[in-house]
Order: C-alpha cells, then structure tokens, then sequence
C-alpha cells in the first residue's frame, strides 16, 4: 500500500517535471542564465565588445566607483537615480489615483457607452511607445498643440517653451520665484552630497522629464485602470446594498466600502507602477537620450548608455543589479506600508 | 529528495541537447553560398562574406548595393553580400561579443579607439592601394597608436550654409571663406529679427559643432598624446564665451527653440538664416525644402586661424574573421580608385581620395567648400570612453544656453571629466 503511493508521487514528479521542462528551459536560457553572467560581469572590467572570457576580474571595483568614490560615475548614477526617483514619485502616485478614478467611472452601473469608455482608456496602453513618443516630440515642441493650448487658456500670458530641451528643474523654478537662485542660495546647498551638490538634489524633475512623466502616466493607466476594474467588479454587490441602506453617502461608500477592499490590488498596481518606473527606458530613449543636461537620464537609460555607447558592459551590469536591489527594497517596503494596517 | 535532484540534472542536460542541437543547423545558412546572388551557382568554393552597415538614405543605399554588385559579378570566388540594418551599434557590439562579427563593417572615427582597444580590428590601412591618396586628415582619423586600422568610406565636413533671400533681404553682402568670427555675428545680429521668429545662425549645444570653434580659436581638447585634457585654457574660454555668447545674445538659437529636430530644419523652414551642418544638409534640403535658395562657404575663420571637423566612416576588417585576406581585398577596392570613385558618384558622399578631387569637383562644383574642408580638418576621434567626455560637454553646453551655467563652469566640470577619463 505504502510502496504504492509512494509509486503513484514518483510518477506524478516525472509527469510534473515533464510538463514543466518547457517552461524550464525557455526561463533559464532567457532568465536565469542572463542574470547568472549580469551578476558575474559586473564584478568584471568587461567591454562589451571582445569576447566575455578575456574579460578581467576586478572585484568590487565597478561598485566602489558608482557609490564610494568621488567621480564622474558616481555623479551620473546618483543624478540618475535621482531623475528616477522624481519621476517614481511624479507618476506611481498620479497614475494609481487617476486609475482607480476611471475604474470607478466605468465600473458605474448606470453608465452608458461603458465598453467605449473602456476601450477608450485602455487604447494608450496597447499603442506602440515609440509612436506615441515621436507623436509627443510634436505636441511638445514649442509651437506645439501643448504650448497652444496652454497659451488659449491662459489668454495668452502663458510663454511658450520647447519641453524637451529645456533642463530647469520644477523646484528650481519655484525657487526662483522667491528669489532663491543658485547664486543666492545658502553655504549648505552648495554642499556636495554623494558627488551632487544639494542644490541638485532638490531640483524637482526638469520640464523635459515632466514631459516624459505625463506621458509615461497617460500610457499606463489604462492598464492600471484595467485591473482596478477586476478588482471592483469582484467587491460583491450587497457590501454596497447593505451600506446604501445604512445611509453611507458616495464619498463614505468610497473610502469605507470600496477602498479596503481592493487594497491588495492596490498594492499590485502601486508595486508594478514602482517597477515600471524604476525601469523607464523606451521613452527616453526616443524623446531625449538623457538630454537635457542629463535631467532625464534614468538609471536604465544609464545602464544602456555605459554599455553600448561607453563600452563598460561591466560598470552597467553593476548599475542593473544596484537597480535591482533598490526595486527589490522599495517593494518590500512598500508591502509593509500597504498591507501593515491589516489587524 | 535526491529524485528530485536527479530530474533536475535530467532537465539541464536536455537543456544542453537542445542548446547544441540548435548550435549546428545555426551554422549551415553561413556554410551555404547566399541563393539569391545568380553568380552563386556557378562558384561552389567561392568565399562568403557579410558586409554590415546602417541604412542611409534610398539612392545611397540603391548605390552601394550596386557597388557591391559590381564586385560580386567581377570575382565569383569572393562573393560580399550587404546586410544595412537598424540599431546598428548595438547590433555590431553584440556581435563582435559573440565571437561572430560580420567580415567587413562600418566603422565612425568616434568609436574607432573602443574597438583598437579591445582589438576587434585588422589593422588593414597600410595594405590599401596608394595609401598615400586618401586626405591625410582622414587617414588621421583612423589611426591609433600609430596604426592605421581601416581606410576612409567617405567623409563629411562642417561648412557654412547661408539663406540668401534673408540675406538680400538684409541688404548683407553673401559669407565668403575669408570670413572672421566678427563677420558672423555681425551679420548674425543683423539677420536676427524678433518680429518674423528669424534668427541669424542656427546651432545645437552640441560638442561636435563647438568643437569647430575650439580649433578656430586655436585651443585643442588633449594635448596630442592624451596625457592630458586641454580645455581650462584662455582659447577653449574665448571659443566657449563665442558660441554661448550668440545664443545668450540672441543672434543664434539650437533648433528646438525655432520649432525644428535640427539645425538643417531650422534652416530649412527659413527660421535660421545660417547654419553648419556638413554635405548631408543638401540632400536633405533638396527632398524637404526644394525651394530655398541657399549658398555653402566654409567656416569663417577664428583667432587662430581656419579649422572644420571631418566626420568619417571607415570600413573595418574583423580582427577574428575567417576570411580576413579576402575582406581586404574587398576593402581595398571598395575604398580604392574604381570602388570609390563609384560610391561617390551620386555626389551624396565625398571621395576620401586625393586623385578623385577634380574629377568629382567638375560634377559638384557647389560642393566646393565641403571638400575644401578636408585640407585643414581635424579629427573626431579621441580615446576610448571619451564618450564620457561628449556627454559632459554636451550637458553643460544645453545648460549654458540657457544661462544656467557659465561657459567656465562648463569648462572646469569637462576638464573634470576628461581627465578621469584619461587617467583609466
């Protein structure tokens, strides 16, 4: 009896494994393999251009440049990982509310044309990048329809601006506006922090990367949108009754009923917007090639940038894996902070 | 457990079957003689080689193929087939990394210290035909340590392209190629024009434009044997002061600011009434704006004298390349007399060929000042990473154009960069 089970779990291992060998395969030639020799390069000087095996070992080389040693590498990841971290905390935010505004707006029982409306806001996400990149670089341009518009609403006291090459950064601007500059500005944001000077750490997203960061949350939240939806239309029905007749109002309906309870897709959508924007790539890479002045130079463009235009595929393997276990941290932390109320 | 373990093992292994299995039909498509070519046939034993490049435009592209063609029906033993495709940097990197690098491929002066450094390239310079033919500026270009690797496919130069209805229009005397700096911002200023939206001279924060003026302003970015970086001197100040100066000024704007992807646009459009931009700008104008009327004269000439920079491509041989005698040969009549004088016949590209010049000239006498460029240009290749380099320059010139920073910051921030760069 005993032999038999024991039979009966061999053959289903092998018709398990069986099954799964496909799947293996394609992942450990496609991932695993990939990220074995992404670790193993970036403790490597390796160019990228002769052959992976003359490539030498240098230990920890790449990552002393990139985070102890003063130098234009250092300069360049942190700038990158501060443009990226602007741009996170720019769109995560605005895309997750405005997509969870349009899941409510749609999942609406009374709402007419709600397949248009639901294609309609899905549409961006299923359009290629590119084309909607080079189709930005027109709106952005400045006598473009964006400057035109803002110029029509505004009766004219809006100046135009050429979005994607101007490097002046959000808070920079606001700065000014109160007459702080960087010549005015005091001893201590001209102090050097991790090879940026203060006065760079706080320069808010440049008006280029703003332009990338609007697109960027008009593409994606009808994907976010979409998933939203799912979560909603799984909230069951009588939750909502039994509230309606405790004489909850719409606002109250929201944030008692409907919030708490798409929490845990609430956390997917914040952790995939995280990791989307963390690896923001295709967009820059069309619109502004880290241009202007670097202010959207992301750590992935950065990445892409030292290994096949600055031949150090060493120092870019040693920039994705620090990438990694920064999203990896960012996520873990982000999952305490959303699922931590739970009693 | 150790089933486990085993069924494991047992994967991985079928892994690697598959993996070499599909290792060998890979290799058979090289193997096998190209089926299109109708010489293919006929030549069982003949060499196979892979010319790859990027895409320029239709007619180009059209001509190099029939550049090819004509060697191919000329030598059934060498058979070249041409591959231009898109990405190209990547694509070549990729690659060479891989250990299967095209026979034959494009190579920018720019990338050239990259790839002699990690010695992916036959140095087959000295093997052409008369070497001593190709413009010794160009020859400079893809030397490296005293090697040079690959001969010149062609080349472009920065000149001076002037809208003479704007200027008529001004009541301004046409640029010439005795000009001075002084001429071309007076006139700049003079062509400028808040009202229309015209500006008198058209120029990106762009490192490989400035550079024209460094030299012009007799400063140079290393000394000649990159010992050290040049650029915290009183020449590289007055050449970065010049050309910030005409923007800050008003008399000259990148193109973003005059609604265009680049300077040629802006041109085009008539929103610039000057520009430099090399002998890619004519085809350009041509296709887009057949209209304007324009002239070309070469770069006024700065305190220290005239200077251009001369753009160019070379073709390499891959260092690790089965058939390396055979791609020199092909080499060596692509770049020589007979290939190039085909290649450059279209009057798109230049020749990069001394005893080309008249004959070319008689058919493109317009083209003049290009060409000309070639007797005084300078180079633009440094050392390898000096990517690094470019991306600073070019990251304080945009932010120097909006006065964000001093053209000195500028300077001291690259000096910065530069010599880490050179201390690798």
């Amino acid at each position: 009896m005993a032999t038999g089970i024991k039979q009966q779990d061999r053959q289903d291992a092998i018709a398990g494994w069986g099954f799964m060998t496909p799947a293996l395969i394609l992942f450990a030639v496609f991932v695993f393999i990939p990220i074995f020799f992404a670790i193993y390069f970036s403790f490597t000087d390796w160019n990228g251009i002769s052959p992976p095996a003359e490539a030498k070992l240098v230990g920890f080389d790449n990552f002393r440049a990139l985070l102890f040693e003063d130098g234009i590498r250092r300069a360049d990841f942190f700038k990158a990982l501060k443009n990226t971290a602007y741009f996170s905390l720019g769109v995560v935010p605005t895309q997750t509310a405005l997509a969870l505004l349009l899941a409510v707006i749609v999942n609406q029982r009374r709402l007419r044309f709600k397949s248009f409306f639901r294609t309609a806001y899905y549409f961006p996400s299923i359009t290629s990048s590119i084309a909607i990149s080079m189709l930005f670089l027109f709106l952005y341009q400045k006598n473009g329809l964006i400057n035109q518009v803002l110029q029509a609403i505004t009766f004219g006291a809006w100046e135009p601006i050429a979005w994607m090459a101007d490097p002046r950064g959000l808070f920079h601007i606001i700065f000014g506006w109160f007459g702080l500059t960087l010549e005015t500005a005091p001893a201590w944001m001209q102090a050097n922090v991790l090879s940026l000077s203060v006065w760079d750490w706080l320069s808010g997203p440049s008006v280029a990367l703003m332009g990338i960061m609007i697109l960027n949350t008009w593409t994606t939240i009808g994907t976010m949108m979409v998933i939203f939806l799912a979560a909603l239309q799984d909230v069951p029905r009588e939750v909502y009754e039994a509230a309606e007749i405790d004489g909850a109002n719409a606002r109250q309906i929201f944030f008692k009923i409907t919030l708490p309870l798409v929490r845990p897709t609430l956390f997917f959508v914040v952790t995939l917007g995280l990791i989307g924007t963390f690896q923001v790539f295709d967009q820059v890479y069309v619109m502004s090639s880290g241009g202007p002045a670097k202010t959207t130079l992301t750590v992935a463009y950065l990445v892409y940038r030292n290994g096949f235009t600055n031949s150090q595929m060493g120092l870019a393997a040693a920039i994705a894996l620090l990438l990694f276990v920064i999203i990896f941290t960012l996520t873990l932390v982000q999952r305490r902070i959303t699922e931590g109320k739970k009693e | 457990m150790k089933s486990k373990l085993s069924m494991l093992l047992s994967a991985l292994l079928l892994t690697a079957m598959v993996l070499s299995a599909c290792a060998t039909p890979g290799a058979q498509p090289a193997a096998q003689p190209a089926a299109s070519g109708e010489q293919a046939a006929a030549s069982a034993g003949a060499v196979n080689l892979q010319l790859m490049g990027w895409a320029s435009s239709d007619a180009e592209n059209v001509r190099l193929q029939e550049v090819v063609d004509g060697w191919n029906a000329a030598n059934p033993d060498i058979q070249v087939s041409l591959n231009l495709v898109p990405d190209y940097d990547t694509k070549l990197q990729t690659s060479l990394a891989g250990g299967a690098p095209p026979d034959i491929f494009y190579v920018d002066s720019f990338r050239l210290p990259d790839l002699a450094a990690a010695n992916a390239l036959l140095p087959i310079g000295d093997k052409m035909t008369n070497v001593d033919d190709f413009y010794p500026s160009l020859r400079e270009a893809f030397t490296v340590g005293g090697t040079f690797y690959c001969p010149p496919k062609d080349f472009s130069t920065l000149a001076l392209e002037y809208n003479t209805d704007l200027f008529d229009a001004a009541g301004l005397a046409y640029p010439t190629a005795d000009w001075t700096w002084d001429d071309l911002r007076a006139a700049a200023e003079k062509l400028t024009n808040k009202d229309t939206g015209v500006v008198g001279f058209s120029i990106n924060p762009d490192f490989a434009r400035w550079i024209a003026f460094l030299y012009q302003a007799g400063g140079e970015v290393t000394t000649p044997d990159f010992s050290a970086m040049t650029l915290n001197t009183p020449e590289a100040l007055t050449a970065m002061e010049f050309y910030v100066g005409l923007v800050r000024d008003g008399f000259a704007a990148p193109a973003s600011d005059l609604d265009s992807g680049w300077p040629g646009e802006a041109f085009g459009k008539g929103r610039a009434a000057m520009t430099m931009e090399g002998n890619w700008i004519v085809p350009f104008l041509k296709d887009q704006f057949p209209d304007l009327k324009y002239g070309i004269t070469e770069l006024p000439a700065g305190p220290a004298g005239k200077a251009t920079m001369a753009f160019t491509v070379c073709y390499g041989v891959a260092a690790n390349g089965k058939h390396t005698d055979a791609a020199t040969k092909v080499v060596d009549y692509l770049t020589g007399p007979e290939g190039m004088k085909a290649w450059t016949d279209l009057g798109l590209a230049m020749p990069t060929r001394q005893s080309l010049r008249e004959g070319w000239l008689a058919q493109y006498p317009n083209l003049e000042p290009f060409l000309n460029g070639a007797d005084y240009a300078h180079k633009w290749q440094f050392r390898p990473g000096f990517g690094e380099v470019l991306d600073a320059i070019n990251a304080g010139l945009q932010e120097a154009f909006t006065g964000a920073k001093t053209p000195q910051a500028v300077l001291s921030e690259a000096q910065s960069v530069g010599e880490q760069v050179l201390a690798r």
